[in-house]
C-alpha cells in the first residue's frame, strides 16, 4: 500500500548525493539501501518565471526508524534549485 | 569539472546538434568547443535523419583541435508501411563508411517518400531505414544499439530472450556495439545494467554514451519546447516523455560516474573493472572511427564533372575556343573600340589578356570548370531562356569569349584576379541569372544533362526567428491560437534574439500591451530558440555539379519541388570541392522576355536585346529625368534620387551608380565628393600621382574592389592576385590591424613618403569590406540599361512584361499609374480579350490589358479554359463553357469583364444589364447548374445580341438592379485585382484634400526647402534601410495619382506615427520639404505627423472641414490611435522573411532629423571602422534575390510590422 505525503523532511546526504538519514515527524530514519534514483524536470511552464534549474531529484530508499523496527520503502524528493527535501510517498 | 577520469580518451559517440531539426539545441561549433574544453580527444556528430551538420562539425572540430566522427541517428521500421520500431545510431568508421552513410541516409529519405519538409518524428512519411537497408550499406559502418533500438526496447520490456534474438540478428548484418545510456530517468539505470549484461553475455562490445542533445542541463527547457513543437502537442501532454536535464555534453568525470552507477547495478563480480571496461571500449571505438577530413571525407580535393581528355587537352580546348572567338571578332571590344584604336591593336590587347587569363587557369587547373559552366550556359540559352552572368565572373575575358558573360572586361576595365587567382585555393563563383518563371526548367536542363549522380540542388536551413519562435513557444505553453498569432505578427521580421530589445525600442510595439508579465516567459524562451534550424528548404539558386562520386559525399533527399536536394548547404559545397553554380531566377529577366514576346507579337520586330547599342541618348535622357519606375535596380526612391544627381550618360556611369547605392559608399561618405568632382564643382584629388590610373575613373574616390586591388598593388608591388587576398583579409574583423604593418613597411620600402602612406592606408582600411565589385556592378548595369531601353522604346510591351512578372519593389498599382502617366492606356478585364498575362492591346494608341491572373482566386486551369473557349457571346455561354467557379465568375462580373459583351452598340443603355444584374444572373445560373448541365448548346453567333443569346432577360431583366457607382467599382477592383483601374482611389477624397490644401507630388518641386506641407496618397512602400547614423529611419512612399511622394520618418516622430503609418494605407502626412543639395533634386518630405484619410473623411462628412482641422490638431483619429495587436491580420503571414534587394542604403544622416536627435536607446550594430547600423535595418544583398511578395497593396519591408489589409 502506497501513501502519498508530500511533507518536508530533513535529509542528511552523502557527498555523491545519496541520502543517508532523514528526519520525518520527529523520528530519525536510517537509509539501508537505495532502490531507485531518477531525475525529472518540474512543470516549469506552469510557473511564473523560467527556472535556471528545473530538476527534481528522486530517491527511493529502504529505511527504518531504528533497531528492531521493520524497514519500509520511502520516496524522497529534492528540489535541486531550492535544495529542499520532501517525503513524497511511503510504501509499507 | 576536471578531466581526470579513470580512463583518458573518453569521447561522445552519440551527439545531436541543432541540425537535428526541432530536437537538438546546440550548434556544432559550440559542441566541438565544449568537447575540447572538457579535454576530450574526439567528438561524434550523429544528427537525426540527416547529415546537414556534417561538414560544419568537421570544420568545428578542426578549429577546436579535436578529431571528428560522423554518423546519423535514424528511425528503424519494419519495412513497407509498418510503423517505426525504434532508432539506431550509425557511425562511419572509414572513407568507405562515410560513403555508406551518405547512401544510407539518402535511401532512408527515398524510402520515406517524404518531401524535404518534415522534422520527422515517429510520423508516417518521416525518413526511416529497415534492417535490410542497413545490411545493404553496412560496409564501414558501426551500428550502435542503444535504449531506443529494438534490442533496448525489448530489454526495457523485460523480454530478455527477445532482446537476445534481436541482437543476434543485427550481428548477422553489420558490425554492432551495444550503446549504454543512463539519463537518470525512472528505471533507466536498471535497464542500462540489463542491456550491458546482455552485451557481456553475447560477447558484443558495449560503449557508454550520453545521447547528447544540448550543452548544459538548463538547455533542456528549450529541448522540451522543441519536443512539443515537433509533435504538435502542448507541454505536459502525456504524449511527451518526461524530461530532465541529463542529455547534456557531460565531461569525462561525469561519464565515469555514470559508468560506475550502471556497473553497480549489474550482477557482475567486479564493479570497478566493469565500469572501466565500458569507458575503455568507448574510447577505443572513438579512436577507431575518427575520420580524416582529407583521406576519408575528400575535403581539399576537387570533384569536377568528368570532361573529355587529359588536363592538358582540356586546357588546349579552352584555348582553341577562346582564340576562335577572338579570330571571329566575337567580343565587344572588337566592335566597340575606343576612338583611335585599330582593329589590330584591339586584337593584340585581347590576345594578351587571354594569355594572362589562360595562365591563371592552367595554374589553378580550372579549365574543366570553365568548360562545364560554358556548357551549362549554352544549354540554358539553347532552350530560349534568357541567361546573364552576375558577380565577379564578369571580370573574366575567358567567360566573355566562351559566351558565358555579355560583359567584355576589357571594355570596362575589369580584373580577372577578383574572380580567380592562383593564390586562392577556393573554387570561383559564377552566378547565372535566368528568367525567374523558368528557373526550375533551367535546373531540369542541368540535371538532365549531367545526371542525378553528378548533380543536386543545394539545401538551406530556415531558422527560428522572432515570429516563428514566439509561435512555437506560445503554442507549447498552451496560449490560445488567436492570441499566439496576434503576438507573433506584432513583431517585425527580426531575429529571435532581438525580441526583448525590440519590445523596448520599436515604438509600434512599445505602445501595445505585449510587454505584460505573463508573456515574459514566452519571450525569454523564444529568444533561446534563436537561429535554430527548423525546416529544410531548397536554396533558391544553388546547384551542385560534381563527378559521379557525388552520392558518396553527400546525402540527397527529394525537395518539395521534386528535385534531388543535397544535404550540403552553400558553405559546405565549397569545402566539399564541387562546383556550386548559382542559377538565380530573376523576375526582370522574365519581364524582359515577356516584353520581347509582346513586341514580336504586335509588331513582328525581332529585337535582339543583347545586341542593341548601349549608347542610346533617349534612354539615358529618360534615366536622367529619373523616370525609372519599373526598371531593374534603379526604381527605388533612393535610386531615383541618385540617378537624378548623377545623370548617367553611359554604361560606365550606370556601373558607378549601382556601386554607389550601397552601405559602403554611404559609410565612407563617398557620394558627396564623387558628385562634386563629376559635376566639375571640385577638382579630382589623388592621394599620390601613382594612384591616378587606379582612381581616375571615379575622380579620386574609391568605389570599386578593383580599385582597392590596384591601390594595394601600386603601393606595395605585391601583384593583383595577392592584393585580392589582402582585400579579402581587410574585411575580417581583425584584418586591418594585422595588415597595417605589412602595408606600411612595403610602401615605405618602395619609396612612398610616410604622409602619403598614412593617407592611403586610411582610405584602404576604411574601405574595408564595404566596397563593391565592379564586375558585379557591370553585370547588373546591362539589365538596368536593357530594361530602361525597353521602357523608353516599347513602353506598352514593357509595362505588360513588368506587370506580368512583377519584378520590382512596387505594388502593381504604382506600375499601373506609371503606365498611365507615360501615356499607355490601361484597359480593364474583358473575358474576350484578357489573357493569362498582361498583353499589349493591338490598337493604334499604346494600351495594355489586365491579365486574368490578377483576379483573386482564379486557377491556372480556369484561365486556360477561358482563353481557349473564346469568344463568348453572353454570360450563359461563358458560364457553360469556361466552367469557372461561382466566386470567380462573380469577381469577373464585378470588375467589368462582361461589359463589352453587353456593349451599347448591341443594346441601348436602358436595356443593357448592369453589373448587379449580371451578378444576379450568375446566381441564377449557379442554382440551375446541375451535374448534367442542361440547356441548349451555345450558339456562336458573334453578331447576335448577347442579351437575346443569354435568354435570361426574363429571369433578371436588364436594368432591374442599380449599376455600381464609381467608388463601388474602384472598391471592387481593389478587392479583386489589388489595384484601381477605372479611377484613382484618391479621387474620392478630392474635396477633403483640396480643402486641407494638400500639395501633390508634382507641386513639391516648387516648394521651398524647409517649408511645412501636407501631402497625401496611397501608401505603396515602407522601408527601414541601413543608414549612416545607425538610427532606424522609416521611409515610405505615397502614390498621389500625380506621382510618388517620398517620406522619411525619423526616430523622434516614430512614437506618434509608427503605428498609424503601418496600420493605414491612405495617409495624410504633414512634414517639411527637404531638398538634397542644389539644382533639380528629388524632394523628400520629413514627416512630423500622419493621419488616416478615411477616418478624416468620416469626420468631414459628419461635421465638416473645420472639425477635421480640429481633430488633426488634437491627435487621436482613426487606426493607430490605439493600436491593438489583434487588429493585425497581415498578409503573408508565415511566409519566410525575404531579403529585399533594392534598399541597401541611403545617403541620409542625423542632420536631417527634423526634431533633432533620437529618443530611444537603440543598440546599433557598430562595425570596426565606426560604421553603425540599426539592428532593425535591412541589410539584404543588392540584386534580385527571388522574391514573392504577399498580395498586398503596398510593399512592406521585413523590417516593418505588417499592416492589416
Amino acid at each position: 500500500m502506497v501513501r502519498v505525503y508530500g511533507e518536508p523532511v530533513e535529509v542528511q546526504a552523502r557527498a555523491d548525493g545519496r541520502p543517508a538519514r532523514f528526519v520525518w515527524r520527529g523520528r530519525l530514519y536510517a537509509v539501508r539501501s537505495i532502490a531507485g534514483h531518477w531525475v525529472v524536470n518540474r512543470e516549469w511552464w506552469r510557473e511564473r518565471d523560467v527556472p535556471a534549474q528545473p530538476e527534481l531529484e528522486f530517491w527511493r530508499v529502504e529505511a527504518s526508524a531504528g533497531q528492531g523496527t521493520s524497514a519500509g520503502s520511502y520516496e524522497l524528493r529534492r528540489d535541486v534549485a531550492a535544495g529542499a527535501w520532501t517525503l513524497s510517498r511511503v510504501a509499507d | 569539472m576536471t578531466a581526470t577520469g579513470p580512463v583518458t580518451g573518453f569521447a561522445h559517440l552519440h551527439v545531436a546538434s541543432s541540425y537535428s531539426l526541432r530536437y537538438g539545441t546546440a550548434s556544432p561549433v559550440k559542441l566541438a568547443a565544449r568537447a575540447a574544453e572538457l579535454g576530450m580527444p574526439a567528438l561524434a556528430l550523429t544528427d537525426r535523419d540527416g547529415l546537414y551538420g556534417a561538414f560544419k562539425h568537421v570544420k568545428a572540430c578542426a578549429d577546436a583541435g579535436i578529431r571528428p566522427l560522423l554518423g546519423a541517428d535514424l528511425a528503424l521500421c519494419g519495412g513497407g508501411a509498418r510503423p517505426v520500431t525504434g532508432r539506431v545510431t550509425l557511425l562511419a568508421a572509414s572513407r568507405q563508411g562515410w560513403a555508406s552513410l551518405c547512401r544510407l541516409v539518402s535511401a532512408a529519405h527515398a524510402a520515406s517518400g517524404a518531401p524535404a519538409a518534415g522534422p520527422g518524428d515517429d510520423r508516417a512519411g518521416a525518413p526511416a531505414v529497415t534492417q535490410d537497408l542497413i545490411a545493404e550499406h553496412a560496409a564501414g559502418l558501426v551500428v550502435l544499439l542503444g535504449p531506443a533500438s529494438d534490442v533496448g526496447l525489448a530489454v526495457a520490456a523485460r523480454r530478455r530472450d527477445e532482446a537476445g534474438r534481436a541482437l543476434a540478428r543485427w550481428r548477422q548484418h553489420a558490425e554492432v556495439a551495444v550503446e549504454i545510456v543512463d539519463h537518470l530517468e525512472p528505471h533507466s539505470t536498471f535497464r542500462a545494467a540489463r542491456l550491458a549484461e546482455l552485451a557481456a553475455v553475447a560477447g558484443v562490445p558495449a560503449v557508454l554514451t550520453n545521447a547528447v542533445r544540448y550543452l548544459d542541463p538548463v538547455d533542456s527547457l528549450a529541448a522540451q519546447i522543441l519536443d512539443a513543437a515537433r509533435r504538435l502537442v502542448p507541454l505536459g501532454s502525456p504524449r511527451l516523455v518526461p524530461h530532465n536535464g541529463r542529455a547534456y555534453l557531460a565531461g569525462p568525470a561525469d561519464m565515469a560516474v555514470a559508468a560506475g552507477r550502471v556497473a553497480a547495478a549489474m550482477t557482475v563480480p567486479r564493479v570497478r573493472s566493469t565500469a572501466l571496461g565500458l569507458l575503455r571500449a568507448t574510447a577505443d571505438l572513438a579512436a577507431r572511427c575518427a575520420l580524416d577530413p582529407g583521406a576519408d571525407l575528400g575535403i581539399g580535393d576537387r570533384h569536377l564533372p568528368e570532361t573529355q581528355g587529359t588536363a592538358a587537352e582540356q586546357q588546349q580546348e579552352l584555348r582553341a575556343r577562346c582564340e576562335d572567338a577572338i579570330l571571329r571578332g566575337r567580343y565587344r571590344s572588337a566592335g566597340h573600340r575606343p576612338r583611335g584604336t585599330s582593329r589590330r591593336l584591339a586584337a593584340k590587347t585581347a590576345r594578351e589578356r587571354l594569355d594572362h587569363e589562360l595562365n591563371i587557369i592552367a595554374h589553378t587547373r580550372m579549365a574543366p570548370y570553365f568548360l562545364t559552366v560554358a556548357d551549362v550556359a549554352d544549354r540554358i540559352r539553347e532552350r530560349g531562356i534568357r541567361c546573364a552572368v552576375r558577380g565577379s565572373g564578369a571580370g573574366s575575358f575567358v567567360n566573355h569569349l566562351l559566351g558565358i558573360s555579355a560583359i567584355d572586361p576589357i571594355e570596362h576595365d575589369l580584373l580577372m584576379e577578383r574572380f580567380l587567382s592562383p593564390v586562392r585555393a577556393t573554387m570561383p563563383d559564377i552566378d547565372l541569372d535566368v528568367e525567374s518563371a523558368r528557373r526550375l526548367e533551367a535546373y531540369r536542363i542541368i540535371i538532365d544533362a549531367y545526371g542525378a549522380a553528378r548533380t543536386a540542388c543545394v539545401c538551406m536551413m530556415e531558422t527560428y526567428r522572432a515570429r516563428s519562435a514566439i509561435r512555437d513557444v506560445a503554442a507549447a505553453m498552451s496560449l490560445p491560437p488567436d492570441e499566439i498569432g496576434a503576438i507573433a505578427k506584432a513583431f517585425p521580421h527580426i531575429r529571435a534574439s532581438h525580441i526583448t530589445a525590440a519590445l523596448g525600442e520599436l515604438p509600434e510595439l512599445r505602445r501595445s500591451r505585449l510587454a505584460a508579465a505573463q508573456l515574459a516567459t514566452v519571450f525569454q524562451l523564444a529568444q533561446q530558440l534563436d537561429g535554430l534550424p527548423r525546416h529544410v528548404a531548397m536554396h533558391p539558386c544553388g546547384v551542385l555539379l560534381s563527378d559521379t562520386t557525388l552520392l558518396d559525399r553527400t546525402a540527397v533527399q527529394r525537395s518539395a519541388e521534386g528535385f534531388p536536394l543535397s544535404q550540403l548547404d552553400k558553405d559546405d559545397a565549397e569545402i566539399a570541392g564541387v562546383i556550386k553554380l548559382d542559377v538565380l531566377g530573376v523576375r526582370m529577366q522574365s519581364a524582359m522576355a515577356r516584353t520581347l514576346t509582346e513586341i514580336r507579337r504586335t509588331t513582328g520586330e525581332p529585337v535582339d536585346l543583347d545586341a542593341i547599342r548601349r549608347d542610346d541618348t533617349d534612354t539615358y535622357a529618360m534615366i536622367q529625368r529619373s523616370r525609372t519606375i519599373g526598371c531593374f535596380q534603379i526604381e527605388s526612391p533612393g535610386q531615383r534620387e541618385l540617378v537624378k544627381k548623377l545623370a548617367p550618360r553611359n554604361i560606365a556611369d550606370l556601373i558607378v551608380d549601382i556601386s554607389l547605392f550601397r552601405p559602403g559608399p554611404v559609410n565612407s561618405d563617398m557620394i558627396g565628393p564623387f558628385l562634386r568632382v563629376r559635376h566639375g564643382l571640385a577638382a579630382p584629388r589623388f592621394p599620390h600621382p601613382e594612384l591616378r590610373d587606379a582612381l581616375e575613373e571615379t575622380g579620386g574616390v574609391v568605389v570599386f574592389h578593383e580599385q582597392v586591388l590596384r591601390i594595394i598593388d601600386a603601393m606595395t608591388g605585391c601583384g593583383l592576385s595577392d592584393a585580392d587576398l589582402v582585400r579579402r583579409h581587410l574585411s575580417t574583423e581583425d584584418g586591418p590591424r594585422r595588415t597595417e604593418p605589412w602595408f606600411r613597411a612595403r610602401a615605405l620600402a618602395r619609396g612612398f613618403d610616410p604622409v602619403t602612406v598614412a593617407r592611403v592606408w586610411e582610405v584602404v582600411a576604411a574601405f574595408g569590406g564595404f566596397g563593391f565589385c565592379k564586375a558585379h556592378a557591370a553585370a547588373f548595369a546591362i539589365p538596368v540599361y536593357q530594361s530602361a531601353w525597353l521602357k523608353r522604346h516599347y513602353p506598352a510591351a514593357f509595362y505588360a512584361g513588368v506587370l506580368t512578372h512583377d519584378p520590382g519593389m512596387y505594388p502593381k498599382r504604382v506600375i499601373v499609374q506609371d503606365a498611365r502617366l507615360a501615356g499607355v492606356e490601361v484597359l480593364g478585364l474583358d473575358v474576350n480579350a484578357s489573357a493569362g498575362e498582361w498583353r499589349v492591346d493591338a490598337a493604334d494608341s499604346p494600351a495594355i490589358r489586365v491579365s486574368l491572373r490578377e483576379v483573386k482566386g482564379i486557377s491556372d486551369s480556369e484561365i486556360d479554359r477561358i482563353v481557349s473557349g473564346r469568344p463568348y457571346t453572353c454570360l450563359r455561354d461563358f458560364w457553360e463553357r469556361a466552367r469557372v467557379s461561382r466566386p470567380v465568375a462573380e469577381r469577373l462580373v464585378l470588375t467589368g469583364a462582361f461589359d463589352s459583351l453587353y456593349a451599347p452598340a448591341s443594346a441601348p443603355a436602358p436595356e443593357r444589364p448592369t453589373r448587379r444584374d449580371l451578378l444576379a444572373r450568375v446566381g441564377v445560373l449557379a442554382r440551375q447548374d446541375s451535374p448534367a448541365r442542361p440547356g441548349p448548346a451555345p450558339t456562336l453567333d458573334l453578331f447576335g445580341d448577347a442579351e437575346a443569346a443569354d435568354g435570361m432577360a426574363g429571369l433578371v431583366p436588364a436594368g432591374q438592379l442599380r449599376e455600381l457607382e464609381p467608388d463601388e467599382r474602384v472598391a471592387a477592383e481593389l478587392e479583386i485585382l489589388g489595384f484601381d483601374i477605372s479611377r484613382h482611389v484618391l479621387d474620392f477624397y478630392a474635396d477633403l484634400l483640396a480643402g486641407l490644401g494638400v500639395v501633390r507630388s508634382t507641386g513639391l518641386d516648387d516648394q521651398e526647402n524647409g517649408e511645412t506641407v501636407l501631402v497625401a496618397g496611397v501608401k505603396v512602400a515602407t522601408q527601414t534601410p541601413a543608414v549612416r547614423s545607425g538610427q532606424r529611419i522609416i521611409f515610405a512612399s505615397l502614390d498621389d495619382a500625380a506621382g510618388l511622394v517620398d517620406l522619411a520618418f525619423f526616430e523622434s516622430v516614430q512614437d506618434r506615427c509608427a503605428a498609424r503609418l503601418f496600420g493605414s494605407w491612405l495617409l495624410l502626412v504633414r512634414g517639411r520639404v527637404r531638398r538634397a543639395g542644389a539644382g533639380p533634386m528629388a524632394v523628400t518630405v520629413n514627416a512630423t505627423e500622419c493621419w488616416d484619410i478615411p477616418a478624416l473623411e468620416e469626420i468631414r462628412l459628419a461635421s465638416g472641414l473645420a472639425a477635421v482641422r480640429g481633430a488633426m490638431a488634437t491627435g487621436d483619429v482613426g487606426p493607430g490611435a490605439s493600436p491593438s495587436p489583434s487588429a493585425d491580420a497581415g498578409a503573408g503571414a508565415g511566409a519566410p522573411p525575404v531579403p529585399d534587394p533594392d534598399w541597401p542604403g541611403m545617403p541620409f544622416s542625423d542632420a536631417d532629423d527634423p526634431a533633432g536627435g533620437r529618443t530611444a536607446a537603440a543598440r546599433p550594430v557598430v562595425f570596426a571602422n565606426g560604421f553603425t547600423l540599426s539592428p532593425y535595418a535591412e541589410t539584404g544583398s543588392p540584386g534580385g534575390s527571388p522574391k514573392n511578395p504577399p498580395r498586398t497593396l503596398w510593399h512592406a519591408s521585413p523590417g516593418s510590422t505588417s499592416p492589416p489589409p
